[in-house]
């Protein structure tokens, strides 16, 4: 057929096809090139662009066989409660929803679609040419950067005006600037080398640099279709990404955006077989010129060193289905959370290898951890998300690798959020009912729950502010809001309007590396007595 | 000082009447939370949606909107559908919640 066709004659020939030709092959080779579009632009950043799920269930002709299409009509037109599914109505037509729903209902998942390093360096934007030209200084009030607290702002529908990246000053929660973000904001890192420097993250994998002193973005670049996986050196001189699709990383230049190198993730599982997998978590550490990326479904932990060529370090049969992590012991211990098998399993960072894995709950999903020390221990705190007839929030002794209690908790939870001036671990419950409206709050030294707090919406991602005075949590969907509340007193301080908030990040997390530690973390050298060999048994310090 | 005088006559409304159309906000607030929210949010809707703000809007015609689209006097699929769940006293809690918020 012609290639070069113009819409008059595209819609001639559709037309004619259509009349010649019902059902015929034209007509439908157009009509899937729209709806793919359609599903691009409004349903991919959630539920994959390869059809295959990302953070909302997988949409193709496998996992919607058998459904009703007049069901799936009114669940796309109504929206889903208790989930971030916005409603459609209005905003697409009715015959473009029913479209839809046939497509999705004959369309396999795609093959993994390839976005490849000349894809990456193309896709680099520069806002701010002349970065000499930014002022020396934050152009607001602000007393030190760690009280920079950024939010991560979905908006409704996952794109558009309500999605960006919002900056509050913590000491005094008023907002000091928002980085609109086009689809929404995932995950805000920051620079440990130069505390002017952001990094967001979005569901579509794209990546913006941003100066927090003028509250710009400068540049940005797209690493791949989806996924949220993005860390940041400890030199601040790397930034490296995982993807959900393609199953890639990249790791970019943090001062252009270049990338550097890319990396295909694939590997032997824990089962035996051969696969293709996802991005999990890509973390940098305080302990070396590293970075450590999770390999959700070959179940590897890759260690990649940030010398010539950047050299990888296998380590397998970590668990079935790896996600998020947290670091400890000045970043050479790393937990990290396995769905499938319900462990978090240890890994020592300087020997590359498994130190042990310990029971998590059920499906472990840690957010960013926490790590406190209470009496000497170093605690570390695993929420998980599983829908299970026990829902507990896990306690580990970091120090000798064993589980030190199972807290019972109202529900699923999703990110534990601690601070060493903060009497109370604080839990996001999200199971699907009115115990998503709240927090629960753990007492450090007696491990019980002590309070629930009422946040309202949809209430996830506890944070606390760098000086450890102030919790704040996203309301989340249905909230609107991010609440902020007095650490000790739990009494309701303020409030920032913003859409379906969602991930909170204080600039603080640069400083403990882990949220509970000393804020000093990040910085101890190397050689610090609290870096005790792996294994060696330790009661008190 | 305006605002202590509306919040004393609203505590005064909640506390001087027994009767069972006596608006309350709490439960408009959940019906809003649960029904409206969606749509409309719980403050303002997306910025992206095309559905109307409610924040700010007359109590009564809110109320009066509500009960026509509840007995389809006032056309529209989705909205007919929506207000045809709910009770008077349901109409009159979220007309109320939403008539109380800052749009």
């Amino acid at each position: 057929m012609n290639i070069l066709k113009t819409p008059l004659r595209k819609s001639i020939l559709t037309a004619l096809a259509a009349l010649v030709l019902p059902f015929g092959v034209q007509a439908a080779a157009d009509n899937a090139k729209d709806m793919h579009q359609l599903f691009e632009d409004n349903c991919a950043s959630c539920h994959g662009s390869d059809h295959g799920g990302f953070l909302a269930p997988a949409l193709n002709s496998e996992t919607l066989k058998g459904r009703s299409p007049t069901a799936l009509r009114s669940l796309i037109m109504t929206g889903s409660f208790d989930t971030l599914m916005p409603p459609f109505y209005g905003r697409l037509t009715d015959d473009q929803i029913r479209g839809l729903v046939s497509h999705l209902q004959t369309t396999p998942k795609l093959a993994n679609p390839s976005w490849t390093i000349d894809d990456i360096k193309k896709s680099i934007k520069v806002y701010v040419s002349d970065e000499s030209t930014l002022p020396d200084k934050p152009t607001y009030a602000i007393d030190s950067m760690d009280d920079v607290i950024g939010v991560a702002a979905r908006g409704k529908y996952g794109r558009g005006s309500g999605s960006k990246a919002v900056f509050i000053n913590s000491t005094t929660h008023k907002q000091i600037g928002e980085i609109p973000t086009g689809t929404a904001a995932h995950i805000i890192d920051y620079n440990p080398a130069n505390p002017r420097w952001a990094y967001i993250k979005t569901d579509t994998a794209e990546i913006f640099k941003v100066d927090l002193y003028s509250m710009q973005a400068v540049r940005s670049v797209k690493t791949g279709y989806n996924g949220p996986g993005l860390g940041v050196s400890r030199d601040g001189k790397y930034i490296m990404a995982g993807s959900f699709v393609p199953h890639n990383a990249v790791i970019l230049d943090a001062d252009t955006l270049e990338p550097l190198k890319t990396f295909e993730l694939e590997g032997i599982d824990p089962d035996g077989k051969m696969v293709s997998s996802d991005s999990g978590m890509v973390i940098g550490t305080p302990f070396d010129d590293i970075f450590a990326i999770a390999l959700e479904n070959a179940g590897q932990v890759w260690v990649v060193d940030l010398k010539e060529g950047f050299p990888v370090t296998k380590i397998t049969d970590v668990g079935r289905h790896l996600h998020d992590a947290f670091l400890s012991h000045g970043g050479r211990k790393l937990m990290i959370a396995s769905y499938d098998d319900s462990i978090v399993a240890a890994i020592d960072l300087k020997e590359r290898k498994i130190i042990k894995k310990l029971e998590a709950g059920c499906v472990p999903h840690v957010g960013g951890g926490s790590a406190v020390e209470v009496d000497g221990r170093t605690l570390g705190f695993g929420t998980n998300f599983g829908d299970c007839d026990k829902t507990v929030v896990s306690v580990w002794d970091l120090d000798k690798m064993e589980v030190v209690k199972q807290i019972p908790v109202a529900g699923g939870t999703e990110s534990p959020a601690a601070h060493a001036n903060a009497p109370y671990v604080a839990v996001d419950i999200i199971s699907k009912d009115r115990r998503a409206r709240t927090v629960q709050l753990i007492d450090k030294k007696s491990l019980e729950v002590v309070k629930t707090l009422d946040v309202g919406g949809h209430a996830y991602f506890p944070e606390y502010s760098a000086d450890g005075k102030f919790l704040y949590v996203s309301a989340g969907y249905s909230g609107d809001e991010v609440v902020v509340y007095d650490s000790t007193s739990l009494q309701k301080v303020a409030s920032v309007s913003m859409e379906s908030p969602a991930g909170i990040f204080s600039h603080g997390r640069v400083r403990y590396m882990t949220r509970g530690l000393s804020p000093d973390e990040a910085t101890a050298p190397a050689n610090a007595p609290r870096l005790r060999p792996v294994g060696e048994m330790k009661g008190a310090k | 000082m305006k605002l202590t005088l509306v919040t004393a006559s609203l505590l005064l409304g909640l506390a001087s009447t027994s009767s069972v159309n006596a608006a309350s906000i709490y439960a408009g607030q959940a019906k809003a939370a649960a029904v409206c929210s969606q749509c409309h949010g719980i403050k303002n809707p997306s910025a992206e949606a095309p559905f109307p703000p409610l924040a700010g809007r007359d109590a009564d015609y809110l109320k009066t909107a509500l009960k026509q689209y509840r007995d389809k006097t006032r056309q529209s699929d989705i909205m007919n559908a929506i207000a045809g769940s709910l009770s008077d006293d349901d109409i009159s809690n979220v007309a109320t919640y939403y008539a109380r918020l800052k749009p």
